[in-house]
């Protein structure tokens, strides 16, 4: 579907974002890219929509209608929630009725509780990023391009979205999300790509796993003290976060024992361990 | 794909329409058309006599309202909401000429009031050559102020600030030349009641296009 080749980005004063990014995203494919703050996801995937131009290299195959939700839906819009999205139907050249209609089912399944005749600018956090979905979702576009799509969303709304995104790919939509929750990489047929120094990797290959065995354990660990520092005291790990004091890392099936073996060492206690299918 | 309706004119359209829409709901085109409307009144209100009458300063302040007008139309949108606004229209090209055909359909409302004026409440003959003299002169200083208006907005220029004072000085220095087109040649064709000047009307769109095209450069790069 979309291709991206050699593609690099230079920003006057901040050195070159992307230094040669190769991706293809296939129809029902989702692709899903992970890396840290800064690490140019948002700048790749503003790319591959069509907002900006790439420094080198070249896109092709970018659709006629594209769906696409920036990394913090702008609180900014005056215009209230409908005729936001009617005009973005517009834009977007799908008839305004049938978007109209579906941009109000997700919105009802989102759990969209704003006020719907009051400006984008007055909603809250949650419900604004339910509106940025509704104008990209509800497009019927070949290609989505998602920039975090689960945040600001509560688990209800979250799991309502998964469903949304399974059915965008059963449909036929190419995807492109970057993602920090490690939910895009649980979506069905999904591929994780890391993003470091410009380039991307496929994300089980910086923890040293054969990338064609993609089983990985995934522990959660009460930890003393900072979790940074137990980290340093733990093997590579493919990807870790914290929630609430709580880390949670995600290393290749192969290496899971030595890595609990490690963490009990550092004096964390495991509260949870499971695998997960990456590839 | 090809049983969907829209193709990019009509997504073109949209954009104009979607961008006109939330400039009318911002409000800002309000200070301009009361300061515009405030001298317009001071130029016709009187008895601006035989034509060309006041004409030749209705033009003149024309030219910084049509430019002030485009800054607003061109920053009406966070930077933000522009990405969405650029990848649901499918590109910056449809985008750059929404904004651009909004800025010209601005200009002939603004063109309107001071031709309509004198026409209607002035009380001296207006003929159809010095009609067309009016409003192919005062086109002129209005396209021309919409594409300097592009030039000082974003995404050339991000802050507002500097979008006055650099869009004061372009249309200080460039106002006051009689002899240099468009607006000067067509000021000067209005008070010298000289044929419609035609070059400065086409010289204008061809500037506010190059305007647009250089936004489209700049817009594609961010």
């Amino acid at each position: 579907m979309i291709r991206l080749a050699g593609v690099r980005k230079r920003y006057r004063g901040h050195g070159e974002v992307l230094a040669g990014v190769d991706l293809d995203v296939a129809a029902g494919r989702p692709v899903a890219v992970v890396g840290g703050n800064g690490a140019g996801k948002s700048t790749l995937l503003r790319i591959a929509a069509g907002c900006t131009a790439p420094t080198a290299g070249t896109v092709s195959g970018r659709p006629r209608v594209v769906g696409f939700l920036p990394g913090r839906f702008p609180a900014s819009s005056r215009m209230p929630v409908r005729a936001y999205l009617h005009h973005l139907a517009a834009l977007h050249g799908v008839p305004r009725a049938d978007a109209g209609r579906d941009a109000d089912e997700l919105l009802d399944a989102l759990g969209f509780t704003g006020d719907a005749s009051a400006p984008v600018a007055l909603l809250s956090t949650g419900n604004a990023q339910k509106v940025g979905l509704a104008q990209a979702l509800t497009c019927r576009a070949d290609l989505l391009v998602l920039d975090e799509p689960w945040s600001g969303l509560d688990a209800t709304a979250a799991a309502a979205l998964d469903l949304r995104l399974e059915a965008e790919c059963a449909r036929g939509a190419a995807m492109l999300l970057a993602d920090h929750s490690g939910r895009a990489g649980a979506l069905p047929g999904a591929t994780v790509l890391r993003l470091a120094d410009g380039v991307l990797t496929p994300a089980a290959m910086d923890a040293g796993t054969d990338a064609a065995d993609g089983v990985q354990t995934v522990v959660e660990l009460r930890c003393p003290g900072d979790p940074t520092d137990v980290l340093r005291a733990l093997p590579p790990v493919a990807e870790c976060w914290t929630v609430r004091g709580q880390l949670t890392v995600r290393v290749p099936a192969e290496r899971g024992d030595a890595l609990l073996a490690a963490a009990l060492a550092a004096g964390c206690s495991v509260l949870a361990v499971w695998r997960e299918e990456v590839r | 794909m090809s049983e969907r309706a829209g193709g990019s004119p009509a997504r073109t359209l949209a954009v104009a329409g979607y961008l006109a829409d939330d400039v009318v709901r911002s409000q800002r085109y309000l200070l301009p058309l009361l300061v515009y409307v405030a001298v317009l009144g001071v130029l016709f209100g009187g008895d601006p006599g035989e034509p060309p009458g006041a004409w030749p300063a209705s033009a003149l302040a024309l030219y910084p309202m049509a430019a002030w007008l485009a800054v607003i139309v061109a920053n009406t949108e966070d930077p933000v909401q522009r990405t969405v606004t650029v990848a649901a229209a499918g590109g910056v090209v449809p985008v750059v000429t929404g904004t651009l055909l909004v800025g010209l359909a601005g200009d002939l409302l603004l063109v309107a009031l001071p031709m309509g004026w004198p026409v209607v409440f002035g009380g001296h003959p207006y003929p159809p050559s010095v009609l067309l003299l009016g409003g192919v002169a005062h086109l002129a200083c209005a396209v021309t102020g919409t594409a300097v208006g592009l030039l000082c907005a974003r995404p050339l220029v991000e802050r507002i600030g500097w979008s006055f004072c650099l869009g004061t000085a372009i249309v200080v220095v460039t106002a006051v030349q009689p002899w240099l087109p468009p607006v000067g040649v067509a000021v000067g064709a209005l008070a010298a009641l000289g044929p419609p000047p035609f070059a400065a009307a086409v010289l204008s769109l061809v500037l506010a296009l190059g305007a647009a095209a250089v936004v489209w450069t700049v817009e594609r790069r961010r």
